[in-house]
C-alpha cells in the first residue's frame, strides 16, 4: 500500500538474483546459447533471403526469439519470461496439434519435424527453468502496484 | 489528480521514486488485457478444436503469448521481455516481409490483413514499452554474475 512497500516488487530483480546458484545461471545461459545457435542456423537464413511471396510469420516470430536470446546471455534471470514463453507455446502446440496428429497417424514430413523440435523444448525447458525462483517471483510475489 | 496523500504519490504521470509511472503500469496492463481478450477469442478456439490438417505453429505460439499476457496483467514490468519480443518480431516481419511485399505490389487480401494485424503493432508497442526502464535494466544494468 505505502509507496515504499510498493516499490519493492519492481526493484526486486537485483536482489532476488542471488537466489539461484551459479550453476543454474550457466545452465540458463546455455539454453539461450542453444536458442541462438539453433535458430541462427534454421531461421536467420530464411529472414535474410526468401521468396518475396513468403508470408514469413513463423520466421519472424522465431527470429524475435533469436534476437532476444542474446540479452538472455547477459541477463538470464530477467529474460526468464522468454524461456517460460518457449515452454508454454511448445507444450500447447504438442498437446493441441503434435500428439493428436501423431496418434492419428497424420504427421506430415513438416509436422513430424515440428514435433521433434518442439519436444526438445518441452523436455529441456522444465530442466533449465528454476521453478523455485519462478514460484517466488511470478506467483508468490505481489503484483506491481495498482494505485 | 485529486489525491489526498499528495506527499506520498505526487503524480500518476511521473515515476517519482518508482520504476515507472502508475499511468505507464496501466497502459502496459491494458495492452496485456487487450491481448488476452483478442487472443482468447480468436486463437483459443483453434487450440480447443484444432484443424486436424493444420500445422498449428502460429496457433501454438499465439497460445503461448496468451498465457504470458495473463501473467503480464499482474506483473507488467517483469514481463517486459515479452513486450520486447512482440516489438521485435513484428518489426522483423514488417521490414523483411510485409513492407517488401507491399512495395513490390504483390498484394493479396491476406497481406492486407497481416499488414494491419502485425504491421501496425511495432508503432503501438513502441509507445507502450517503458524505454527508460528497458535502458536502465536491460542495457545499462551490469550482467548477472559470471563467477
Amino acid at each position: 500500500m505505502a509507496s515504499t512497500a510498493a516499490q519493492a516488487p519492481e526493484m526486486a530483480p537485483a536482489r532476488a538474483e542471488d537466489k539461484v546458484s551459479l550453476i543454474r545461471l550457466y545452465v540458463l545461459r546455455a539454453a539461450y546459447l542453444l536458442l541462438i545457435v539453433g535458430l541462427g542456423g534454421l531461421i536467420v537464413p530464411q529472414i535474410v533471403s526468401h521468396p518475396i511471396s513468403d508470408r514469413g510469420i513463423i520466421a519472424a516470430l522465431l527470429g524475435g526469439i533469436w534476437l532476444l536470446a542474446f540479452i538472455g546471455l547477459l541477463h538470464p534471470l530477467r529474460m526468464l519470461p522468454l524461456l517460460m514463453f518457449e515452454f508454454a507455446w511448445k507444450v500447447i502446440w504438442v498437446l493441441a496439434y503434435g500428439l493428436p496428429s501423431w496418434s492419428a497417424g497424420q504427421l506430415t514430413p513438416v509436422t513430424s519435424e515440428d514435433l521433434t523440435n518442439t519436444l526438445v523444448g518441452v523436455v529441456l525447458m522444465p530442466l533449465v527453468i528454476p521453478w523455485g525462483y519462478v514460484w517466488r517471483r511470478y506467483v508468490r510475489q505481489p503484483g506491481a502496484r495498482w494505485r | 489528480m485529486a489525491s489526498t496523500a499528495d506527499s506520498a504519490s505526487p503524480s500518476i504521470w511521473k515515476r517519482g521514486e518508482h520504476e515507472v509511472s502508475l499511468v505507464r503500469l496501466y497502459v502496459m496492463r491494458a495492452a496485456c488485457l487487450a491481448a488476452a481478450i483478442a487472443l482468447g477469442s480468436s486463437n483459443l478456439p483453434a487450440l480447443i478444436w484444432p484443424d486436424p490438417m493444420g500445422r498449428g505453429m502460429i496457433t501454438g505460439i499465439l497460445g503461448g503469448l496468451w498465457v504470458m499476457a495473463l501473467i503480464g496483467i499482474r506483473y507488467p514490468l517483469m514481463m517486459v521481455p515479452i513486450f520486447l519480443f512482440e516489438f521485435v518480431w513484428k518489426t522483423i516481419w514488417l521490414l523483411r516481409f510485409g513492407l517488401p511485399q507491399w512495395l513490390a505490389g504483390s498484394g493479396s487480401p491476406r497481406l492486407s490483413a497481416d499488414l494491419i494485424e502485425i504491421g501496425l503493432f511495432p508503432v503501438l508497442f513502441g509507445l507502450v514499452i517503458p524505454w527508460g526502464y528497458v535502458w536502465r535494466h536491460y542495457v545499462r544494468a551490469p550482467a548477472e554474475r559470471w563467477r
